[in-house]
């Protein structure tokens, strides 16, 4: 009797599920659908916009008033803060990472206390080691710049991209960097001619992972930024919920903004992000 | 590792410093040593040990509820029937990688007293509700609110962690369970259960930890209020020490409080690398 059933149950369970994993997407859709929408029409409860507009997205790089709803300003300096930092922190972290791995994974360094240390970094909540890391960027005189940032992005990215790549370092054949090493490469060259080659996806991966990571961090720039100079895209959002009133239109194009490449990115590594977030060998 | 050590040396010991002075830039000049006074005010605040009261339920309250809907997408996601497994994990991936405070401006125009939420309830012929706004609400309806958000977010990192879970164990076994008559719910019981236990644990541990850490999500959609009813122990040490809204408003109070937390931290993090065998992991 099964057997007889057994296309029909896959059919129908392929599309419950796939039902439901749309539901579950909703809320997300709902955003989209509201950043299509004329001003009119933003607190309507349907879902597709009846004279959908671009006016959202246009006035976001240009900054807009919309009479008494409040004001404000374009998202461009916004974005090219979260831009430069994301990625410089992005390169920066995964050759770190891949330095502390190699030296982790190949010669022990620092033995399972060490490993242990930089995985548990990952655990710690953010706001309760930012006062002093406040004071640090103060002292430095980076305060409100994009390199304060890259400073302390690092506290959040340096433990995941570490963590990658040791597994991916862990897959490179470890013949051929003891072959090099024979043959006369000093450690440094092994590890840059012979084994970072051969991580390939992993490194591209971990790279992509830092970048996500530093494009979504909220709370660093929110303590360590406070104008145009150093603020990047979570914070400006932030401020519509609490400073430009309700100005649902804008504030969900900016949302769609900034959730699109970390999506896209996401998907692309999709594998490893798991991996990396489950702690997953 | 210099850069490390700068990022988590100093402030260790600035924390540990800071605990016993008094000190906040807009009013002193100089920190002021004041001894153990802090943890008398620490004693004394009563917000401070309902925030943390607070996150304690709102992580009760969420952590359940993605367990079970994370397992069960997760059984979904991996029965003999699924096709296109791997689409509907990709998609399933989009919510926990949306940056949480966009996730909280979403959710600001789903709650509102007249968004689709509402009209959904009232389309269902239930009464509406004030989620987000105090005046004519229930108040511990932003609490719950919080809790729909976090489970929303969180319930893919399940959901993916048990897939891989569940996949990684060997599949002779549930051939030879197959052919000596099992059901699906028994072989799901006797067998995927079990086996994904380790993982399960690490799992649990993990979503518990950060729970602790939940600030952006309530900074974007209610910034601890209305009054202080969503207002997390993350967001109270935000609120003592880098806003003007605090009772005591000082950067030793905030380094104790800092502490406290790191404390939670620390004790649950000891235990999940206990149970991670991180050696194996790095070189087996």
């Amino acid at each position: 009797m099964i057997l007889v059933k057994r296309g029909t149950l896959t059919t129908a369970i392929t599309a419950i599920s796939f039902a439901i994993v749309l539901l579950y997407l909703s809320p997300f859709m709902w955003m989209i659908g509201v950043s299509f929408k004329p001003i009119a029409e933003w607190g309507a409860p349907y879902f597709f916009p009846q004279n959908p507009t671009l006016r959202n997205y246009m006035e976001l790089t240009t900054g807009a008033v919309y009479g008494v709803r409040g004001h404000f300003p374009s998202i461009m300096p916004y974005l090219i803060n979260s831009l430069a930092s994301s990625s410089i922190n992005s390169i920066l972290t995964t050759f770190l990472g891949a330095m502390v791995a190699y030296t982790i994974q190949r010669y022990r360094f620092g033995g399972t206390r060490l490993a242990t240390w930089i995985l548990s970094l990952r655990m710690i909540p953010p706001v309760a080691v930012m006062l002093p890391l406040v004071v640090i960027v103060k002292t430095f005189g980076i305060y409100d710049t994009v390199w304060g940032l890259i400073l302390i992005y690092p506290l959040i990215t340096l433990p995941l991209t570490t963590w990658l790549m040791i597994g991916a370092i862990k897959n490179v054949p470890r013949d051929t960097d003891e072959a090099a090493l024979v043959d006369g490469c000093t450690e440094i060259e092994a590890f840059f001619r012979i084994v970072l080659p051969q991580t390939g996806a992993g490194l591209a991966a971990s790279a992509t992972i830092a970048f996500l990571f530093s494009w979504s961090e909220f709370l660093i720039p929110l303590l360590i930024t406070q104008s145009t100079k150093g603020m990047t895209l979570t914070v400006y959002a932030a401020y519509f919920a609490q400073e430009y009133g309700v100005l649902w239109g804008p504030m969900s194009a900016a949302g769609v903004v900034i959730a699109l490449p970390v999506i896209v990115f996401a998907i692309i590594v999709h594998k490893y992000l798991v991996k990396g977030l489950t702690l997953a060998a | 590792m210099a850069f490390l050590i700068l990022l988590v040396i100093y402030p260790t010991v600035y924390l540990w410093g800071m605990m016993f002075f008094s000190f906040h830039p807009a009013r002193d000049p100089y920190p002021k040593f004041v001894g153990l006074d802090n943890f008398r005010i620490l004693m004394l605040d009563d917000e401070s040990w309902s925030s943390l009261l607070r996150t304690l339920i709102l992580l009760s309250i969420s952590v359940p509820i993605q367990i079970a809907l994370g397992i069960l997408l997760a059984v979904l996601f991996t029965s003999r029937y699924t096709r296109g497994s791997l689409i509907l994990r990709i998609l399933i991936l989009i919510p926990m990688m949306i940056p949480s405070v966009i996730i909280g401006l979403n959710w600001k125009t789903i709650l509102y007293s007249h968004g689709p939420l509402n009209e959904l309830i009232k389309s269902m012929g239930l009464e509406p509700q004030a989620w987000l706004s105090m005046p004519f609400g229930n108040p511990s309806n932003t609490l719950i609110c919080l809790a729909i958000l976090d489970v929303w977010q969180w319930t893919p990192f399940i959901t993916l962690a048990m897939v891989s879970a569940f996949e990684s164990i060997p599949k002779d076994i549930y051939e030879a369970a197959y052919i000596d008559g099992a059901s699906g719910f028994k072989i799901f019981r006797l067998i995927t259960l079990p086996m994904s236990k380790s993982s399960f644990v690490t799992i649990l541990m993990l979503r518990i930890i950060d729970s602790l850490k939940i600030f952006d999500t309530v900074y974007s959609l209610t910034y601890g209020g209305p009054g202080n009813t969503t207002t997390t122990y993350p967001f109270y040490i935000f609120k003592t020490g880098f806003t003007l809204m605090s009772l005591h408003p000082s950067y030793g109070y905030t380094a104790l409080l800092s502490i406290v937390l790191l404390g939670v931290a620390t004790a649950l993090t000891t235990i999940i690398m206990r149970i991670l065998k991180i050696d194996e992991i790095l070189w087996g």
